[in-house]
C-alpha cells in the first residue's frame, strides 16, 4: 500500500495481467478446494433462508485438526524476522490441534482473485484495505465475526470503517485492522539552524516551526536555497498521488463521494481543492526538477543522509531505510558504527506532518492554520474464501491481532498499530498516527474496486502541476485559480471516463 | 596519386572515428551498469556524476549470501533449468519444423506459412488470460515444466530463418541419398543435420536467450518465491536495492555474453544463411 | 490446422465407389482397417475413437453446452455455492470444439485410408502392414510425423488464446462483469460501441497514425543503422573486426527490460544525463516528462535502435560476406563509386534477402509494447482517451483492457488492429520475392 503509485507503476505489467483474469471465482470444476469444505459446512449449518448474516455456516467454531494454513505477510515483516516469530508462537500455541501456519511464500501484492479460485492462493492474507476490499465483490474473502474478537473494542471505529461493507442489508466486516499507514514528515535535526530555538520556535513549544507549519517550512526552504544553490528544504516527488492528494483533501477535495463509496461522484475538484494544488505549486517552486518524476522518491534516502535535503514526506515503514543511509553517511565522516548509529537515531526525526495555512498562501505572515489531511490506509488480516480451514484461519487472525503480537510487531517494525492499547503503551509516532486517525486527519483510501482507476489520471495531473513550476513564464498552464480548477475538473472527468464510459451495459 | 592516398587515410580516420563513437554508445550504458553493481554504497544517487564514488565487491557478496528475502542463487538455478530445457526442446522442434517446411511439398504448406506470419501479429498479452486459464486447467501453475512447455511450443512459430537456411542446401545431395535407399528421416539425420551446425547453434542461442530474460510468463505462472526466475526476482526487489539489481542484471548477462563470444562465428554464419532465403 | 476439407469430387467418389470395408470405416472408425487385416492401424483408430468418446462423455459435451450458455449458476463462496466460471467455460468450450474438429479430421482420414486400401486391393496389391505404415511416417509422410507436435503446441498455446480473445470481443466480459459474475454473449454490440463512442475515434486515429509513423521510422532506423554499421565494419581498412563487433553484441546480451529500466533512469531528472546537463550550468531537460512529446518519441526511437541494431548488424555482416564479389569487381571497373555500388548492388541484394526479416521487424515494432510502457508509462494526456501521446495501440489496449478492466472492448480493438495489420503484412509477404521465388537458390 505504501507508495501506491510507485507500486502500481512497477508492478503494472504483472499484477495487471493477472487481474486480467479478474477473479475467476468459484471454479466450476472443483479446483477451488476451499469451496468444497465450505459447501459441506453450508449443508450442515444453513437452513436455506437468508441466513447470510449468520456466519456460523462458515465458522463452525470447531477447529480443523492437522491442517496447514498458508499466510501471506508483507515483505518487511518477513525481512525483519517478525513473521517467523509470529508463526512460531502460533504453531506452539496450536500444536495440540496439529494446526501449522506457514509462509505462503508468494509476492506480497499477489491477487487473491486470480489465485484463490484455482487453489493457489494463501489462506490468510495481510494486505492493504483497498486491496482486501477489492476481493469482496467476487466474495473471494470471508467476512469475519469481529464483534466476538478480543481486539474489537480496542480498534477505533474509523479503522473498522475501512473494512465494513453492507451486502443485502447485512453489515459485514471483511478483515481485522492491524496497522495504520499514512504520511509522516522525516527531517534531520542537525540540519536545523543553530539558533532555531530562538529564531524558529515562535510558540516556544520546543518543536521547530518549520516542521509544524508548511508556511515556515516554505520560508526555511527558501533560506536554505539562498544559502547554497544545491541545498533544499522540503523535497517530495509530486506525481505521487498518495502524498500529493493530501493537500487537496485538506481544502475540501475527496476521492469518491458518499464517504468514498460512490464512484460516480468524483471529488478531486470539490470544495476549494484548487488551493491545495496551489500549495503544491508553491512547494515545487522551491524544489528542483526531480519533483516532476520519481527522482526524489528514490533518492530521498541518500540525499537526506548527505544533507542535500532537509526533510521529506513519506510513510513510517521506511524509517529503517533512512536510518541505514544516515548511518552510512556518518560512518563516511569517520565515525565508528556505534557512534554513527547513536547519532543517526538522535538526528533523524519522524514526526507528524505540518499544518497548512487556511489561505493556502505559504508566504502569508502568521496565517490561520488548518491540519493537513493525509491519505492513509489500514492494513489488516483477511481470510480467503478458498481456505479449507476457516476456523483455524480465524484462530490465526485472532492470535496475530492479540495485544502481545501487535506489541511485538510494533517493536520490531515500528508500525503504527490500529489497537489503541498498544498505541498508547508505545507512545511516540505510533500514538501520533493513531491520534490523527481518531481525529479524522487521515483520509483512508477508498475500499471500492474503482480506486484502481484514479491513480493514472491523478498522477498525470500532479506531474503536470509540478512541471508547471519549471515552465517559462507565459507558458505556464496553472498560473491562476481558474486554470487549477479546470485541471482538477479534468482529472475528475478522466477518472469518470475510465470508470464509466466503456462499461455502459 | 598523393591525393588518393590522403583520401584513403581520411577515409580510414573517419571510419574509425565513427566506429569509436558507435562502440562508445553501446559500451557506455553497459559499463555504467557493471560499475554500478560494484558500487559500495548501493544507492544510485551517491555517484560522482556517472560512476560510483567508491567500489567494493560487497554487492555481489550479498547477492549470493544474503538469500533470506532475495534468493538469487536459487533464481539463477531456476532460470538456468528453464532456459536450458526450453532451449533443448525448442531447438529440436524448430529445426525439424523448418526442415520439413523447406523440403516437403504438401497440401496446406503455404497456408501454414501464411498462418504463422499472421499469428505473430496478435498482441500477445491479450492472450495471456487464456494461457493462464489453460495452465490452471492443466494444473501447471507453479511448475517449471509448464513454463518450458509454453516456451517450447511457441518456438516453432519462428521457423522462417531456419527454413531459409535449409532452402540453401542443394536438394541434389538428398536425391543422391534417396536413390541409395535412405528414408527421409535418415536423409535428415545423416546428411542435413551435420552440415546445419551454424543454424542449430544460432537457434539454440536464441531459444536460450528468450526464456532467460523473459519475465511476463514466469510472473504469470510461477507464484511461489522459490520458483522465481532471475527476471521476476529482480523486478520484485525493493526500491532501494539498486546495487543488487545492477549486480543481478550484470550476472545474468555474463553467461550470454560468453556464449555469444564463443559462438560468434556460428552465429554470423547461421543468421546469414537463414536470412538469405528466409 | 489440420486439413478440414476433402475435395468434393473425392467425397462423391467415396460414396459411389466405396466398398463394404470403406462403409464399415464410415460406421465405425478403424473397422474397415480391421476387416482388411490391418490390425495395428485399426486398433489405433478405435483407440482414438474410444478416447474421444470418453472425453466427450466425461466433459466435452458439457463444455460445448457451456460455450453456448457461458454459465447459468453464479458462484457464492459464502454460501458454499460452486457456480459456473464463464471464462473457463468459454475457454474449455473452444477447446472442445477444436477437439471435435480434430475427431472429424481423424474420421475423414480413416475413411480415406480405407478407400486407399480398397484401391490398392482392387489393383491387386496387398493392404500395407502396420510396420510399413510406420516406415512411411519416417519417409514419405515424414512431414506428418514432424509437424504433429509443433502444430499441437501452436494450436493450444497460440491459436486457442487468439480464438479465445476473438470470442471475448463478442461478450460483455470486463468492468464489473468478471467471474464469479456470469458473462454473456452480446453479439456485435462492442463494435457498435466503438464506432459510436465520440471520445474514441479521435484517440484511435491519433494513436494509429503515430503507431504507423513509429513502426516505419523505427524499422527504417534499425535496419539502416544495422546495415550501415555492418558496411563500416566490412571495410578493408578496419582491423580486428571481431573486437569491434563485440561492443554491439554486449548490448544484445543485456535483457531488454533491464536495458529499458536503465535508460528510463538515465533520462530521468535525477539521471546521469541531466546531471551532466545541470553540471554544465544548463536547465535540466525533461526527456520523458509530460510535455516531452517529440523528445520522448525520439528517445524511444533511439533506445529501440540501441536494442535492435546489434542483431541486424550481425545479420547484415553475414549477408555482406555472401555478396557476389565478381559483381562488385566489375562495378568497380566500370567506375561506379562507393555510393553507386551500394545503391545498385548491395542494397537490392540485401533488401531481397531480408524481406521476411524486415516484415517481422515491422510487426515487432508495430506491436512494441515494452518501449513506452517502461520509458513513459502511467501517464494520460489531455486530448487522448486514457492514453498518452507516446502510447502505441498496444499500450492503449493495455490501458483499456488491463488497467481499466475492459477486456471485451480491448479484445474488440485488438481484433480490428489484428485484421488491419495482418492484411497489410500478408499482402506484402505474399507479394515479396522471397515468398514467391523461394526455390531460386536450389
Amino acid at each position: 500500500m505504501r507508495k501506491k503509485g510507485y507500486r502500481l507503476l512497477a508492478g503494472l505489467l504483472c499484477i495487471g495481467l493477472l487481474s486480467g483474469c479478474g477473479g475467476n471465482a468459484g471454479g466450476n470444476d472443483g479446483q477451488g478446494s476451499g469451496g468444497d469444505s465450505a459447501g459441506k459446512d453450508t449443508q450442515n449449518a444453513q437452513t436455506g433462508d437468508s441466513a447470510a448474516a449468520d456466519l456460523s455456516n462458515i465458522y463452525t467454531g470447531e477447529l480443523e485438526q492437522n491442517v496447514t494454513i498458508r499466510v501471506l505477510e508483507n515483505d518487511t515483516a518477513i525481512e525483519q524476522g517478525y513473521f517467523q516469530e509470529l508463526i512460531n508462537a502460533f504453531n506452539e500455541a496450536y500444536a495440540e490441534y496439529g494446526i501449522v501456519a506457514v509462509d505462503a511464500n508468494m509476492d506480497q501484492y499477489s491477487n487473491l482473485a486470480d489465485d484463490g479460485p484455482y487453489g493457489y492462493g494463501p489462506d490468510v492474507l495481510y494486505q492493504a484495505n483497498d486491496v482486501l476490499m477489492k476481493y469482496v465483490d467476487g466474495k473471494h474473502i470471508y467476512p469475519i465475526p469481529v464483534q466476538d474478537m478480543e481486539c474489537y473494542a480496542q480498534i477505533p471505529e474509523r479503522a473498522w470503517e475501512a473494512y465494513r461493507r453492507e451486502i443485502d442489508g447485512t453489515t459485514y466486516y471483511m478483515a481485522v485492522p492491524v496497522n495504520v499507514q499514512t504520511s509522516m514528515l522525516y527531517y534531520r535535526k542537525d540540519l536545523l539552524p543553530d539558533d532555531w530555538e530562538t529564531a524558529w520556535d515562535d510558540d516556544g513549544n520546543g518543536v521547530p516551526d518549520m516542521v509544524e507549519s508548511w508556511s515556515d517550512m516554505y520560508r526555511f526552504s527558501k533560506l536554505r536555497m539562498e544559502e547554497n544553490e544545491g541545498q533544499y528544504g522540503y523535497m517530495r516527488s509530486m506525481y505521487d498521488v498518495y502524498f500529493s492528494s493530501s493537500f487537496l483533501f485538506s481544502y475540501g477535495g475527496y476521492v469518491f463521494g458518499n464517504n468514498n463509496t460512490d464512484p460516480s461522484d468524483l471529488g478531486f475538484s470539490a470544495g476549494d481543492s484548487w488551493m491545495g494544488a496551489s500549495v503544491l505549486l508553491q512547494q515545487a517552486s522551491l524544489m528542483n526538477e526531480g519533483c516532476i518524476d520519481d527522482t526524489i522518491t528514490v533518492n530521498a534516502y541518500s540525499k537526506l543522509a548527505d544533507g542535500t535535503y532537509f526533510s521529506t514526506m513519506t510513510t513510517p515503514d521506511v524509517y529503517t531505510l533512512f536510518l541505514k543511509e544516515l548511518i552510512l553517511a556518518y560512518q563516511g565522516q569517520g565515525m565508528s558504527e556505534e557512534e554513527a548509529r547513536a547519532l543517526a537515531e538522535e538526528n533523524l526525526i519522524m514526526t507528524k506532518v505540518p499544518m497548512l495555512p487556511a489561505s493556502a498562501d505559504l508566504t502569508e505572515e502568521n496565517p490561520e492554520l488548518i491540519p493537513l489531511k493525509t491519505m492513509g490506509g489500514v492494513n489488516g488480516y483477511g481470510i480467503s474464501a478458498y481456505t479449507k480451514a476457516p476456523n483455524a484461519c480465524l484462530a490465526f487472525v485472532e492470535f496475530a491481532t492479540s495485544y502481545d503480537m501487535i506489541m511485538r510487531r510494533c517493536e520490531m517494525l515500528g508500525i503504527a498499530p490500529a489497537r489503541s492499547d498498544v498505541a498508547s503503551q508505545r507512545g511516540g509516532t505510533s500514538e501520533m498516527i493513531y491520534q490523527s486517525l481518531e481525529e479524522g486527519n487521515v483520509v483512508l483510501m477508498p475500499s471500492i474496486t474503482e480506486v484502481d482507476q484514479i491513480w493514472t489520471p491523478a498522477q498525470s495531473f500532479f506531474s503536470d502541476l509540478a512541471k508547471d513550476a519549471f515552465r517559462e513564464p507565459g507558458e505556464q498552464k496553472y498560473d491562476d485559480p481558474d486554470k487549477l480548477k479546470a485541471g482538477l475538473t479534468q482529472v475528475d472527468t478522466q477518472i469518470y471516463d475510465a470508470i464509466f464510459t466503456l462499461s455502459g451495459n | 596519386m598523393k591525393s588518393t592516398k590522403t583520401l584513403r587515410v581520411m577515409d580510414t580516420v573517419i571510419t574509425h572515428v565513427i566506429l569509436i563513437a558507435v562502440c562508445f554508445v553501446f559500451l557506455f550504458p553497459c559499463l555504467w551498469l557493471i560499475l554500478a553493481s560494484f558500487s559500495k554504497s548501493g544507492s544510485i544517487y551517491s555517484f560522482d556524476g556517472f560512476f560510483p564514488s567508491e567500489y567494493s565487491l560487497d554487492t555481489f557478496k550479498t547477492l549470493f549470501t544474503d538469500t533470506d528475502m532475495y534468493n538469487y542463487p536459487r533464481w539463477f538455478r531456476n532460470t538456468l533449468f528453464i532456459a536450458s530445457m526450453s532451449c533443448l526442446i525448442g531447438t529440436f522442434l524448430v529445426i525439424l519444423t523448418a526442415y520439413t517446411m523447406s523440403r516437403f511439398q504438401f497440401r496446406g504448406r503455404k497456408t501454414i506459412m501464411k498462418t504463422t506470419l499472421v499469428l505473430g501479429m496478435f498482441p500477445s498479452f491479450m492472450g495471456m488470460i487464456a494461457v493462464y486459464i489453460i495452465m490452471t486447467q492443466f494444473g501447471l501453475i507453479n511448475k517449471m515444466w509448464g513454463l518450458i512447455l509454453i516456451y517450447s511450443s511457441g518456438a516453432p512459430m519462428g521457423y522462417l530463418t531456419q527454413k531459409g537456411f535449409f532452402d540453401t542446401i542443394p536438394g541434389s545431395i538428398d536425391e543422391a541419398a534417396r536413390i541409395d535407399g535412405a528414408t527421409n528421416f535418415q536423409v535428415f539425420l545423416k546428411i542435413n543435420l551435420p552440415i546445419s551446425m551454424p543454424i542449430i547453434v544460432y537457434t539454440a542461442l536464441t531459444s536460450f536467450v528468450f526464456p532467460w530474460s523473459d519475465f511476463i510468463l514466469p510472473k504469470l505462472l510461477l507464484k511461489e518465491k522459490d520458483l522465481y526466475t532471475v527476471a521476476v526476482g529482480l523486478m520484485s526487489l525493493g526500491e532501494t536495492e539498486f546495487a543488487r539489481f545492477a549486480a543481478g542484471s550484470v550476472f545474468i548477462a555474463v553467461p550470454i555474453v560468453i556464449l555469444y563470444f564463443c559462438l560468434m562465428r556460428f552465429l554470423v554464419d547461421g543468421m546469414t544463411a537463414g536470412a538469405v532465403k528466409g | 490446422m489440420k486439413k478440414k476439407k476433402i475435395r468434393t469430387d473425392g467425397v462423391t467418389q467415396l460414396l459411389l465407389h466405396g466398398g463394404k470395408n470403406v462403409r464399415a470405416s464410415m460406421c465405425l472408425m478403424g473397422l474397415g482397417q480391421l476387416l482388411y487385416g490391418q490390425i495395428g492401424k485399426g486398433l489405433l483408430y478405435l483407440f482414438v475413437l474410444a478416447l474421444a468418446v470418453f472425453y466427450f462423455v466425461q466433459r466435452g459435451f458439457a463444455d460445448i453446452a457451456g460455450l453456448i450458455t457461458l454459465g447459468t449458476k453464479e458462484a457464492d463462496t459464502w454460501l458454499g455455492i460452486e457456480g459456473d466460471n464463464s471464462v473457463v467455460m468459454l475457454l474449455m468450450g473452444i477447446l472442445s470444439v477444436i477437439a471435435a474438429l480434430c475427431l472429424f479430421v481423424c474420421y475423414l482420414s480413416n475413411v480415406r485410408d480405407a478407400y486407399e486400401t480398397q484401391k490398392i486391393c482392387e489393383r491387386g496389391g496387398k493392404p500395407a502392414s502396420f510396420r510399413e505404415d510406420l516406415k512411411q511416417l519416417l519417409d514419405k509422410k515424414f512431414y506428418k510425423t514432424v509437424l504433429f507436435l509443433p502444430i499441437l503446441g501452436v494450436c493450444v498455446f497460440n491459436i486457442l488464446p487468439i480464438i479465445f480473445m476473438i470470442a471475448i470481443a463478442f461478450t460483455n466480459y470486463g468492468g464489473t462483469i468478471v467471474p464469479p459474475k456470469l458473462v454473456d454473449w452480446v453479439g456485435g454490440s462492442n463494435f457498435v460501441k466503438l464506432a459510436t463512442l465520440s471520445q474514441f475515434s479521435p484517440t484511435f486515429l491519433k494513436i494509429l497514425s503515430w503507431n504507423i509513423i513509429w513502426a516505419i521510422l523505427s524499422t527504417a532506423l534499425n535496419y539502416f543503422a544495422g546495415l550501415g554499421l555492418a558496411l563500416l565494419l566490412n571495410k578493408d581498412c578496419v582491423k580486428g573486426k571481431a573486437l569491434w563487433r563485440a561492443f554491439p553484441v554486449l548490448a544484445y546480451a543485456v535483457p531488454g527490460f533491464i536495458t529499458l529500466l536503465g535508460f528510463k533512469f538515465m533520462f530521468s531528472y535525477g539521471g546521469p544525463v541531466n546531471q551532466i546537463i545541470t553540471g554544465m550550468g544548463h536547465k535540466a531537460v525533461g526527456f520523458l516528462d509530460i510535455d516531452a512529446k517529440w523528445i520522448a518519441r525520439l528517445i524511444g526511437l533511439l533506445v529501440n535502435a540501441w536494442i535492435s541494431v546489434p542483431s541486424i548488424m550481425l545479420l547484415a555482416t553475414g549477408l555482406l560476406s555472401n555478396r557476389d564479389a565478381s559483381q562488385m569487381e566489375s562495378a568497380k571497373i566500370d567506375g561506379a563509386n562507393a555510393f553507386q555500388q551500394f545503391r545498385h548492388i548491395t542494397l537490392p541484394f540485401v533488401l531481397f534477402s531480408t524481406t521476411p526479416v524486415l516484415i517481422s521487424q515491422f510487426i515487432g515494432n508495430f506491436n512494441n509494447f515494452g518501449i513506452f510502457f517502461f520509458l513513459r508509462g502511467g501517464l494520460y494526456i489531455d486530448g487522448y482517451f486514457l492514453a498518452s501521446d507516446t502510447d502505441l495501440l498496444i499500450n492503449w489496449l493495455y490501458n483499456l483492457s488491463i488497467n481499466n478492466n475492459y477486456y471485451s472492448i480491448g479484445a474488440t480493438i485488438s481484433l480490428v488492429i489484428f485484421v488491419i495489420t495482418s492484411l497489410i503484412s500478408l499482402s506484402i509477404y505474399t507479394g515479396s520475392a522471397s515468398y514467391r521465388e523461394e526455390d531460386t537458390f536450389r
